[in-house]
């Protein structure tokens, strides 16, 4: 029984291992998609529609440079 | 459409896997290593029905974009056995491969329920986020798992060379993507650069394997001491 659960708590660590390295590779996402199988073309991911730029996000108003927050 | 480098890539990639179970059959290793075999098998068998595809609808096609990315969980979760497998060879001597298959099983339906509950508020196409985003996330599962089955053969001081050849290929392999991945996260800018490199990376685990099966023999060992100094 000890041994079974040492395979859970192991399969647990790695899986928390694995999304903990996933997320600091994503960190700063830009979309892409990671595509490690044969050397096919990848195409755009399908929820990406059509090969328009991407625009700026809504929040980000003129392309004024943005200023160093106002606590530093 | 792709230009015809991919294409010469591409057919390279797709060569370098068949030769992989021609010669893992030619040395008499396909059913020992019949996982690693049915992946590449399968790669092969997926690469010619993608080209197809892409020749009939085009890379922006709907055709071509669900095909691909159906089939890349697929191979994923086939790369992803074939790794299990190579688990259960080095812990063979111990009796434990009733444990690696229950790890395995556990480690999939943790990963699966951990890409659901990523993407499960996405109420379009949650299927197909569903399938990527399980694919993405099996991707670094198999890159840890590699890095803790390389520890286990050092510490169990692993012998089998061939065995040894392909667990180092498999890292080396996942590296290589993890390192493009994020870079082409961290630099944007060398997007254009980066993009052309993973069919070539492609290219680097069926060629490490069938030189593996061609040119190793099964029975051939490396001594102890030179693993250590590796180590």
């Amino acid at each position: 029984m000890s041994r079974k659960l040492t395979v859970v708590l192991l399969a647990m660590l790695i899986l928390v291992g694995a999304m903990s390295l996933k997320t600091v590779v994503t960190a700063h996402d830009n979309g892409a998609v990671i595509m490690a199988n044969g050397g096919a073309p990848v195409p755009p991911t399908p929820w990406k529609n059509g090969g328009a730029p991407v625009p700026p996000t809504p929040w980000k108003n003129g392309g004024a440079p943005v200023p160093p927050t106002p606590w530093k | 459409m792709p230009g015809l480098v991919e294409y010469l890539i591409w057919s390279l990639c797709t060569l370098l896997e068949a030769a992989v179970v021609v010669c893992a059959i030619k040395r008499g290793a396909f059913r020992k290593y019949v996982f690693l075999n049915v992946y590449m098998a399968t790669s092969v068998l997926v690469s010619l029905v993608r080209f197809d595809i892409l020749q009939h609808y085009g890379l922006r096609s709907s055709q071509y974009i669900y095909f691909y990315y159906y089939t890349d969980a697929l191979l994923t979760i086939f790369l992803y056995f074939a790794l299990a497998s190579l688990f259960s060879s080095v812990f063979s001597e111990m009796q434990a491969e009733q444990y690696v298959k229950l790890g395995a099983v556990l480690l999939l339906g943790g990963t699966a329920l951990f890409s659901y509950a990523v993407v499960y508020q996405s109420q379009a196409k949650l299927v197909t986020h569903f399938v990527v985003e399980l694919s993405q996330n099996l991707y670094f599962v198999g890159l840890v798992l590699t890095y803790v089955l390389w520890g286990a053969v050092l510490k169990l001081r692993e012998t089998r060379t061939r065995l040894i050849q392909m667990v180092l290929s498999l890292g080396v392999y996942f590296s290589l993507f993890a390192a493009n991945y994020a870079l082409r996260n961290l630099y944007p800018s060398m997007n254009s650069v980066l993009q052309y490199l993973p069919p070539l990376f492609g290219c680097f685990l069926p060629a490490a394997w069938a030189y593996a099966f061609l040119r190793i023999p099964e029975d051939a060992r490396l001594a102890p001491a030179r693993l250590a100094v590796i180590r």
